[in-house]
């Protein structure tokens, strides 16, 4: 609570026996600095407040769900129904899908965000990299709405014309099978669209770590014989995997939150498991699962919703601090 | 920082960064062959352009990769040359998606919008009215009155807690930073979730614009925190610790010293926190009737912002309701663009950035 200056611990100058250790805490002892701190830490607890909150009332309304379903069912049995006696509601396919899909997009946007990345810092002319840096910055601030639009209106026709070749090219591998001949509304579509809102989260955070590297450790990478490609292997990518994979665990917690733009280019399937079959128009993601039932829903089905709300947050805010975690241990002078 | 440092050395320095003639012949040959090759086989025999994309330019491309790595620095040089050509094409492809996105929505926005698009309201619009009338303009409307209400509340919150985590010494101020960084990793729907089980479900209060701009509250609130203690903490600590040895009072300190040092990163801060909750869509939906009217009252009834307006004619389907959805979301992308402009503007000027380097 208490102001102190940098150092917070002085050497007594006297020069008798052993130099104490003096401790230099300032208390606050006007009432204005009182107030202006106090003001300062019940902003600081706002956002214990704020996190308990969030937590109680979904949980408080979300209970009877849990209750009426079995915890372990809801997260993950198959099947969502509330016209049926009992009604059913069991989130696992939506669960599954949204974990398929962050999974799929952040591997296609892993290599693509590390390449652009490398590509600004290490290889393009000035100007054209800030010319890359600025398209990938502003991409990480378009609204997921304008991306889900696009997705929709533009991206799924290229898409599913991808997919038809995908599945008639490699069709013998199951993960390439499709039986119904549809493409739109697919995972596959799906985790292409997250993989475009992800790409510019891996790519910033990448980009900070390799412009903040020891430019003096390439040079001897070099000056040893090394070439581009062995620095790359082997000095860059280990000295940034750190980095990096806190990059992509806060991706796949941005990728398993979206909503709207998975929303537009995906068909939910509630009573299925749609393991592997990407290409085929079956899929789940919890958010549009909210969304797209909230409209119609009530009571048991609205507490329902809710409970999923309750374990995408709960499932989110573990990925996220772990990857916070890396992130900051990653880059360590962003320490104070 | 290493930028300057690399500016700061003669150009001999770098004796790597020159290339000879014969690596520049290799990497002429390299860029341009299989582009004329491919566009031949393209054009020549009418192939889809992403299939020809994949199997003839991809492998051909490599190809003169590895032969241009070779060719300039021998057989180390392979794996030089196709790193150069994955991570361009790479590249390439990251920078095509992403242009594609700003383009479609200028290209397609800009058909639909007109002037009555800015200021009309949307009474009596359907989903196949024709473009002649009806417009966005309350959808612009409510989404100034939200955010503001967002933006009032949470600004004075988040300098705060950036006030608590630089200035103070508590002892739980990792617990809170972190508490913060989970935040930002809310997924929006929880937010909106969140207000709609605490204060609709319970019945007090119907699903007003006021809602919404509460629900917009966790979302921004750790974006701009983040930001702002990054800016007060780049004011040097000799400027506060000079006025408090003046006799200044911590609050006099901060109000007269440190907020007008880190005042454009607190801008910058403000701006991002905008930018980040205007495009909001989930928790708007839940929290606010979409109108169809201007409504200016936050208190009562429905009200409609943009990301609710691209949604709603976006479910709607229609050929006209699309141009209408493209329309707002070039409106929107416009908003964002300016908050996005405005906060660069801002952070160039940061206190504690480092001093242009003056030319020689």
């Amino acid at each position: 609570m208490a102001i102190q200056p940098e150092d917070s611990t002085l050497e007594s100058m006297s020069n008798d026996a052993a130099p104490k250790r003096l401790k230099l805490v300032s208390k606050p002892s006007r009432t204005a600095d009182k107030i202006f701190f106090a003001v300062a830490k019940a902003a600081g607890y706002s956002s214990f407040v704020l996190v308990a909150a969030i937590l109680f009332f979904l949980m408080l309304r979300a209970w009877p769900a849990f209750e009426s379903q079995g915890v372990v069912n809801f997260i993950f049995g198959a099947g969502w129904n509330s016209t049926s006696d009992p009604q059913i509601f069991h989130m696992g396919p939506m669960l599954y899908g949204s974990l398929l899909i962050a999974a799929i997009g952040v591997a296609l946007a892993v290599p693509m965000a590390i390449s652009i990345s490398y590509f600004i810092v290490f290889l393009a002319p000035p100007r054209l990299a800030k010319v890359a840096t600025v398209i990938v910055d502003l991409l990480a601030a378009i609204p997921s709405i304008v991306i889900g639009l696009w997705g929709l209106g533009v991206f799924s026709p290229v898409a599913a014309e991808w997919g038809r070749m995908l599945s008639e090219s490699l069709g013998f591998i199951p993960v390439f099978s499709n039986a119904v001949d549809i493409f739109l509304r697919s995972p596959f579509i799906a985790s292409l669209v997250i993989a475009v809102m992800i790409v510019p989260i891996i790519s910033s955070i990448t980009r900070e770590i390799f412009s903040q590297m020891d430019q003096e450790i390439i040079k001897g990478a070099m000056a040893l014989g090394g070439t581009r490609e062995s620095i790359f292997r082997k000095v860059i990518l280990p000295t940034a995997s750190g980095g990096i994979v806190g990059a992509v665990l806060l991706a796949l917690g941005r990728a398993m939150g979206e909503t709207v733009a998975i929303f537009f280019v995906l068909n939910l399937t509630f009573d299925d498991f749609n393991w592997f079959k990407i290409l085929e128009p079956s899929g789940g993601a919890v958010a549009s699962l909210v969304l797209a039932r909230f409209n119609e829903a009530l009571d048991t089905e609205l507490s329902a919703l809710l409970a999923a709300g309750v374990v995408l947050f709960v499932v989110t805010l573990i990925v996220n601090s772990i990857a916070s975690f890396i992130v900051a241990k990653a880059q360590p002078w962003r320490k104070l | 920082m290493t930028e300057t440092l690399s500016k700061a050395r003669p150009k001999n320095a770098a004796p790597w960064a020159k290339l000879g003639n014969r690596v520049r012949f290799a990497s002429w040959i390299t860029s341009l062959v299989p582009a004329a090759i491919f566009i031949a086989a393209w054009l020549g025999f009418q192939l889809d352009f992403m299939a020809a994309l994949l199997t003839i330019f991809l492998p051909i491309q490599l190809a003169f990769g590895a032969w241009a790595g070779f060719y300039s620095y021998g057989r180390k040089g392979v794996n030089d040359g196709l790193l150069m050509v994955v991570t361009f094409f790479f590249s390439a492809f990251v920078l095509v998606l992403l242009a594609s996105v700003i383009w479609s929505v200028i290209s397609e926005g800009a058909a639909a919008l007109s002037p009555h698009f800015i200021y009309q309201n949307n009474r009596y619009i359907t989903g196949t009215t024709g473009l002649e009338i009806g417009g966005a303009g309350h959808a612009i409307l409510g989404s100034v009155i939200i955010t503001g209400i967002t933006t009032i509340i949470t600004v004075p919150l988040a300098v705060a807690t950036a006030v608590y985590l630089t200035e103070t010494r508590d002892g739980a101020r990792g617990v809170v930073r972190t508490l913060l960084q989970a935040l930002a990793g809310l997924p929006s729907v929880v937010a909106g979730l969140f207000i709609y089980s605490m204060l609709i479900v319970s019945g007090w209060s119907s699903q007003v614009g006021v809602m919404a701009s509460l629900a917009l509250i966790p979302l921004m609130l750790p974006t701009i925190s983040r930001v702002a203690e990054e800016a007060l903490r780049l004011v040097p600590s000799e400027l506060r610790n000079g006025a408090l040895a003046l006799g200044a009072p911590s609050y006099k300190a901060f109000f007269m010293v440190t907020l007008p040092a880190a005042k454009s990163g607190i801008v910058t801060a403000v701006l991002l926190g905008v930018a980040r909750i205007i495009g909001e869509t989930a928790p708007l939906i839940l929290t606010a009737v979409i109108a169809n009217e201007t409504n200016v009252n936050p208190l009562a009834g429905g009200m409609a912002t943009l990301p609710t307006y691209i949604y709603n004619f976006l479910y709607l389907g229609d050929a006209t309701s699309l141009q209408r959805a493209w329309g707002a979301a070039l409106v929107l992308l416009i908003f964002v663009g300016i908050l996005f402009v405005g906060a660069r503007l801002a952070s160039a000027t940061r206190v504690g950035s480092k001093p242009k380097r003056r030319k020689k």
